[in-house]
């Protein structure tokens, strides 16, 4: 045992005092009494105001020095070793991904780490320092580099899980950015183990070494990591994918709903490691479907998924051409998109199309909207220059959404307008001799092809389809996305023109409002279910959905890794770690408010 | 001085009368019944007439009918013979109001009464010793003097209740009271046995103050005993105030047994108590008065 403030023994020298309060005698007023026999022979010293008396054997005096000497005791702030190693800085990272959410320790996994955490902030010394930082899908630090313990406590004590993932780089690269060199510092990291790769960068190690402090003891845990719903021309149906994650054979019951109808339920049987597709049925008035799982895992995130039920609105797309199977077929792929083909003489200007693709023709009045043009003929007024023949294709920005998963390398063009000098918009791709596709944003979304497709290997190759799908989707946009979204995924809403106002209503029913008549980036997406989106426009309220859901195969992986690989350490500094104290002066504070009770009670009592 | 009792409160008493369960014999005729047999118009009994009897007595109608000459005997009246006891030793002259000032009162009161009736009362104070109260009052007129003797006796020294067992001996049968706050040591147990050999009936009328009964003070204090002078350091608590409780009722407990194991009445007292309600209410409850 050793005492953080051994100056405070000077307060011992009140023993002393105590006992020669004792020995003064006190100034006593007579009183006549008509029988002196009947009054007990009892006498008690409680006040000494005359020199001086023999010390009387005393309860009193006997509890009061022993009182005396246990505040003095707390006063000296007497410690206890603890089991924990420590730094100078101890730098907590909590893990507050949706697994530890799992109830397989009691009460949650979240909780037992806290509830460790807050052991290891009791064994802090005066000296000592921690930073707490939480290891979610964003880092975030909840107390930095202090030795207020109170504080500490509140901070932790703040900390809820997330729905989303855990991104140890960024916490990493947080925490190593809090270590100046030289610095005595330790992370701490509790977790119920992330498997998601670091960065290349962590190769050169840390300034700090990494425990790592498993939480969790089981993997047992049925998860539904896929739902969409597909629609044909004859029916829809939606596909569901079950696993079990675990090591055991489970028997579930799934609840299958549309909407709040509950259509059928399903026992599943499910051995060790095995998944499930199920098909099932999604009626036609439905505007969303929902899945349910009930057998009581440990971790119920992932227990439910839902899904949007509803077609998205059409958008109507005109494709003008002499005939081009390739670019028909890409652009029916998109289900959102109702295509109407008419040969060149045939077209007519309609403002009924969203969009409008002109493939080897362009007429003499462009129509205001988005517009695809495919090698205009020559003469007309976004007609380039002689054609080129064309090399090597290759992409201006390799990081342009506009190509994202788009792969040019085999990709070969025969012949090309020259667009050099052409003043419609930015060049997306080209070659050595010229740009082949440019784009503009202002007055509206536009693409140019300089080349006939036909004269290009481009729609033979997976990169076309892609292509059009992102330039169709740039142009025509969703206004909301119906596909599923992972927790604390943004999702970005483009309003209907003429909106008036845009909200989102979260699944537990808190309304957002998004600001502005633009496309918005909505990112409250930490719960998962149905999120319903309700746009005014013309005074009717417009509503549409999205859902999120956990859907995550390394989160429902529940069982907690044993080993982590970490990164090396890089040290700068000497690793003097110390035993954590436990400080027990609150208990011996208590014990001398007890004794002083026993004093006040024995005196009171007349003892 | 002032009159030890008010003559509103003299009035009250006289409607009042010393209650006996026995019949008594006095020296002079009185308004008790006595055990001998005397002139009064109670019959008593017939017996035959001897030389000497008075003739007057002869019942002739018995002579006609049986032709021998019968007595018929009557109901002696004679004075009951009251004697008072009365502590006046230094634990008396204590208290608010003062023990030894009530006592006096008291024993005036009880005094009257029998006075009122014809009785004769003897007054016997005490405290280390026994001090006659002179000789025995007979009549109203003598009350004056009992009380002015009551009012010159001052209250001090030593308790010492042994000391009354010679002049208990002394009485002849008849009553007694005993006013005194029995607290001295040792206890009252002799003069109580005195009492039971005299043949007295009576009561024994136990004065404490209300200071005493509940003691009004805590702390620290030097205690000296009002008798004897001795001092003892002490300090008052609710522990040391119970023990106190419980010795005092004791002691109120070994002297009522005493006095019932004796055939005597016993009343405890506070001097907070008004005089007449002592008289009118506890003293008529337990049988001395009615």
């Amino acid at each position: 045992m050793t005492f953080l403030a051994p100056a405070a023994a000077v307060l011992g020298l009140t023993l002393p005092v105590i006992v020669a309060l004792y020995f003064l005698k006190i100034r006593r007023p007579t009183r006549i009494v008509p029988a002196l026999h009947l009054w007990p022979k009892q006498i008690r010293d409680r006040q000494a105001n005359v020199p001086w008396q023999r010390l009387r054997p005393s309860w009193l005096l006997f509890l009061q020095l022993l009182a005396a000497a246990v505040l003095v005791g707390a006063a000296l702030q007497p410690v206890l070793p603890a089991g924990a190693a420590l730094a100078r800085h101890s730098i907590v990272l909590l893990d507050t991904s949706a697994s530890m959410q799992a109830t397989d320790v009691s009460p949650s996994r979240l909780a037992e780490a806290k509830r460790q955490v807050n052991t290891v902030i009791d064994q802090l010394g005066p000296q000592d320092r921690m930073t707490i930082i939480t290891v979610g899908p964003t880092p975030r630090i909840v107390a930095a580099i202090t030795g207020d313990r109170d504080a500490l406590h509140r901070a932790l004590n703040d900390v809820s899980a997330s729905n989303g993932p855990a991104d140890l780089s960024a916490s990493l690269a947080l925490a190593a950015g809090l270590v100046r060199p030289g610095d005595d510092a330790r992370a701490y990291l509790y977790s119920d183990g992330i498997v998601q790769p670091l960065r290349a960068s962590f190769a050169s190690g840390l300034p700090f070494p990494v425990e790592y402090h498993r939480v969790g003891v089981s993997g047992e845990n049925v998860a539904l990591t896929s739902l969409t719903v597909r629609s044909s021309a004859q029916s829809r149906a939606a596909y569901l994918h079950v696993q079990n994650f675990g090591q055991q054979p489970r028997s579930v019951s799934l609840e299958w709903r549309a909407d709040t109808r509950l259509l059928d339920v399903r026992p599943l049987t499910l051995i060790a490691g095995q998944s499930q597709d199920l098909v099932l049925p999604v009626p036609g008035d439905a505007t969303s479907v929902s899945a349910h799982l009930s057998g009581g895992d440990v971790f119920a995130l992932d227990d439910f998924a839902t899904a949007v039920a509803r077609t998205p609105r059409a958008f109507r797309v005109l494709l003008v051409t002499p005939g081009n199977v390739f670019l028909e077929q890409a652009l029916r792929l998109r289900n959102d998109l109702q295509l109407d083909v008419v040969a060149p003489a045939g077209y007519k200007p309609s403002a009924a199309y969203a969009l409008t693709v002109f493939d080897r023709f362009l007429p003499p009045a462009l129509p205001d909207g988005p517009l695809l043009v495919i090698d205009p003929p020559s003469g007309s007024s976004l007609a380039g220059g002689q054609a080129v023949g064309i090399g090597r294709v290759r992409a201006v920005d390799a990081g342009d959404p506009l190509l994202a998963n788009v792969d040019l390398l085999d990709v070969h063009v025969a012949r090309s307008q020259d667009l050099r000098l052409s003043s419609f918009g930015r060049p997306l791709i080209a070659s050595l001799q010229t740009p082949l596709l440019l784009v503009r944003d202002e007055p509206f979304r536009q693409a140019l092809f300089g080349f006939d497709l036909h004269e290009s290997d481009l729609p033979l190759r997976i990169a076309f389809p892609i292509l059009v799908q992102n330039l169709s989707e740039w142009m025509l946009p969703p206004s909301v996305p119906s596909h599923s979204f992972h927790p604390d995924e943004p999702v970005t809403i483009v309003p209907e023109s003429g909106a008036t106002s845009v909200s989102v209503v979260r699944p537990d029913g808190s309304r957002r409002a998004l600001g502005g008549g633009g496309i918005a980036t909505f990112g409250d997406t930490d719960l998962t279910g149905l999120y319903t989106v309700e746009q005014t426009v013309g005074g009717t309220v417009a509503r549409s959905w999205f859902s999120v859901n956990l859907f995550s195969d390394p989160i429902s992986q529940l069982k907690p890794v044993d080993r982590l690989t970490l990164p090396p350490t890089r040290t700068t500094a000497v690793q003097a770690t110390h035993q954590g104290q436990l400080e027990i002066w609150p208990w011996v504070a208590l014990a001398a408010l007890g004794l002083v009770a026993a004093e006040w009670l024995a005196f009171h009592r007349g003892i | 001085m002032a009159p030890l009792l008010e003559p509103s409160l003299l009035r009250r008493l006289e409607a009042l009368a010393l209650e006996v369960r026995r019949a008594v014999s006095g020296q002079l005729g009185g308004e008790r019944r006595s055990r001998r047999r005397g002139q009064s118009v109670e019959f008593a009994d017939f017996r035959n007439y001897t030389p000497g009897d008075d003739f007057r007595l002869i019942d002739w109608n018995a002579y006609a009918r049986l032709d021998r000459f019968m007595l018929r005997l009557f109901v002696a009246e004679e004075e009951l013979p009251l004697n008072i006891f009365l502590d006046l030793s230094g634990s008396m002259d204590w208290g608010k109001p003062n023990k030894a000032d009530t006592a006096r009162r008291l024993a005036g009161a009880i005094a009257y009464v029998a006075l009122a009736a014809l009785d004769r009362v003897r007054l016997t104070v005490f405290a280390d010793g026994p001090t006659s109260g002179g000789a025995p009052y007979r009549g109203r007129k003598a009350a004056a003097l009992l009380f002015a003797r009551l009012q010159s006796f001052p209250a001090g020294g030593v308790t010492s209740y042994e000391k009354l067992v010679w002049p208990i001996g002394r009485q002849r049968r008849g009553m007694s009271v005993v006013i005194s706050d029995g607290l001295g040591e040792p206890g009252m147990e002799a003069a109580l046995s005195a009492l039971q050999r005299a043949q007295q009936e009576g009561a024994v009328l136990q004065l404490l103050a209300p200071q005493e009964l509940t003691p009004d003070w805590r702390g620290d204090a030097r205690l000296r005993d009002a008798e004897t002078g001795v001092e003892r350091e002490f300090t008052a608590t609710p522990l040391t105030q119970g023990a106190y409780a419980r010795a005092l009722q004791q002691r109120t407990d070994d002297i009522e047994r005493a006095a019932h194991r004796r055939g005597l009445r016993f009343a405890r007292l506070s001097t907070s108590e008004p005089i007449d309600e002592m008289v009118q209410l506890t003293l008529r409850r337990i049988g001395l008065l009615a």
